[in-house]
C-alpha cells in the first residue's frame, strides 16, 4: 500500500487541508497546504461531487448511497463523508481495497481531537459569506494536527 | 455534577459478605452512591468548562454595549426602536476563538474585569462542590479537625479527580501556609494550539483558562473556613520534568496557594 495524497474539504466546498507526498521512500517529502494544489483540489472536488450525485441518483432504496472509492487507471481515490459535510479524501495505489477505517480514524482521533477540541481554532474556517461558496483559501495549519497526521500516515506511505 | 466517564463500571464486592470492616462498609456505601449518580459525559463537561472563558468575554461585551446605549429615558420613538430590536432569534455571539483573541488583545482594565468574573464563577462552583463531595459520605474525608494540609490534599485528590478526571501530580509545601500544586498535564488545555508557531502569544491566550481552577481552589478553601481575604492563589506555567512521558502541551501548570493565618 502506498499513499499519494490526502485532502480535507468542508461543507462550503473549500479545501481545508492538502498533503501530497512525492517520494515514497521519504515520508516527509512533498508539500503541505501548497498553493499550487489549489487547481487540483478544485478538480478533485468536482470529480467526487459529480460521481457522488450520480451514485445518489442511482440508488434505489432511501438510505443514502455514499461513494466510497473511485478507481482510475493510475490510482484509487477513497472518500469519507461525514454528516457535518466534511470530506476526507485519500489517493492511493491499488494494493489495498478499503481505507475506510483509516479515514474514520483520521476524522475521529485526529481531526476531532486537535481541531474541534481546540478552543483557539475556529470551528468553521469560512469567516464571512464571501468565503462560503468555494472561494475561501484558509487552511488548517495546526501543528498538533499536522504532526499527528504525519505520524499516523507515515507507515503507509512506504511500500 | 459528577464528571465520571459514562460507562465506568467498576465491579464491587457483595454487600452481604461477612467480615467487612467498618471502613470497607463505608467504602462500599460510597461506591453504591456514586454508581447511583447520573453520569455525565466527560467531554461535554470539559467543553462547557472551557466555554466559560469566551462566555465571560461576551458578557463583558454586552455590558459595554448596554452602557454605550445610554440612559433608560423612554419616549415613544425609543419604545418603537426597542420593539424593532426585539429578535425572535437573538444575534449570536462571536465565535469562541474570536472572543479568546479579544481577551488577549484587551487592555489591562477590561482583562482584569473578565478574569475577575471567571474567578468568581470558579469560586461559586468550588463552594458548592465541597458540599457535594462532603455529602457523598466519602469515608476518606473527615472534615472535623482537618488541618490545612489535609484540605489541600482534598483539593489535589477529590476535587481535581471530580473535575479533571485525574489527581494533581505534585503538591509542595513549606508547612507555613504556602503550597504549590503542580499539574503537568492540565487536561482542559491539552490540545489547545494556535495555527502558527508563535508560542508566546499562545501561552498568553491560554492563561485565562487557569482562572477557573484558581477560583475553584479559593472557593473550596472558603467553604471550609479559610476566608477569601486570607487566601492568595495564582497560576503560572512551569516546565514539565524531562522524565515524564511526552504530551501534546509542553508546559505544566503550577497553582501557588498562599494562606495567611493570623
Amino acid at each position: 500500500m502506498a499513499i499519494y495524497s490526502f485532502w480535507i474539504f468542508d461543507k462550503h466546498c473549500n479545501c481545508l487541508f492538502n498533503r501530497e507526498w512525492t517520494l515514497a521512500a521519504n515520508s516527509s517529502s512533498g508539500t503541505v497546504n501548497s498553493k499550487q494544489n489549489e487547481e487540483t483540489a478544485k478538480l478533485l472536488y468536482g470529480m467526487i461531487f459529480s460521481l457522488r450525485s450520480i451514485t445518489l441518483k442511482l440508488s434505489q432504496s432511501p438510505p443514502a448511497n455514499e461513494i466510497r472509492s473511485i478507481s482510475t487507471g493510475k490510482y484509487r481515490v477513497h472518500t469519507h463523508c461525514t454528516a457535518s459535510g466534511m470530506w476526507f479524501i485519500l489517493t492511493t495505489d491499488f494494493k489495498q481495497q478499503s481505507y475506510g477505517q483509516v479515514l474514520q480514524y483520521i476524522y475521529s482521533h485526529i481531526y476531532v481531537k486537535y481541531i474541534t477540541h481546540n478552543l483557539l481554532a475556529p470551528f468553521d474556517l469560512a469567516e464571512n459569506p464571501s468565503e462560503t461558496r468555494g472561494q475561501g483559501t484558509r487552511k488548517i495549519n495546526n501543528r498538533h494536527f499536522i504532526a499527528a497526521l504525519e505520524s499516523f500516515l507515515a507507515p503507509m506511505i512506504m511500500q | 455534577m459528577t464528571s465520571k466517564m459514562a460507562g465506568d463500571t467498576r465491579s464491587h464486592t457483595n454487600p452481604e459478605q461477612d467480615g467487612m470492616t467498618e471502613q470497607q462498609k463505608l467504602q462500599h456505601q460510597l461506591q453504591v452512591f456514586q454508581n447511583s449518580l447520573p453520569k455525565v459525559n466527560q467531554i461535554a463537561f470539559q467543553m462547557l468548562l472551557n466555554e466559560m472563558v469566551p462566555l465571560a468575554v461576551s458578557v463583558e461585551n454586552k455590558l459595554i454595549n448596554s452602557e454605550i446605549k445610554g440612559t433608560p429615558k423612554r419616549n415613544s420613538s425609543e419604545l418603537e426602536e426597542m420593539i424593532t430590536n426585539v429578535h425572535i432569534t437573538a444575534p449570536l455571539d462571536k465565535p469562541s476563538h474570536k472572543l479568546c483573541q479579544q481577551l488577549y488583545e484587551a487592555n489591562d482594565g477590561t482583562r482584569e474585569k473578565i478574569l475577575e468574573r471567571l474567578r468568581s464563577m470558579g469560586n461559586q462552583i468550588g463552594n458548592k462542590l465541597t458540599e457535594l463531595l462532603v455529602f457523598s459520605n466519602n469515608p476518606n474525608l473527615v472534615f472535623k479537625d482537618m488541618d490545612l494540609l489535609s484540605v489541600m490534599k482534598f483539593i489535589c485528590r477529590d476535587v481535581w479527580k471530580q473535575f479533571y478526571g485525574k489527581q494533581i501530580d505534585n503538591l509542595k509545601t513549606n508547612h507555613r501556609g504556602t503550597f504549590y500544586l503542580l499539574d503537568y498535564e492540565y487536561r482542559p488545555i491539552q490540545t489547545f494550539a494556535l495555527d502558527d508557531q508563535s508560542t508566546e502569544e499562545e501561552l498568553a491566550m491560554i492563561k485565562p483558562f487557569f482562572e477557573i481552577p484558581v477560583g475553584l481552589i479559593k472557593g473550596v478553601l472558603s467553604s471550609l473556613g479559610y476566608k477569601e481575604e486570607e487566601v492568595v492563589c495564582m497560576a503560572s506555567y512551569i516546565d514539565r520534568p524531562t522524565d515524564r512521558p511526552k504530551s501534546t502541551f509542553n508546559k505544566g501548570v503550577s497553582f501557588h496557594v498562599q494562606v495567611n493565618m493570623q
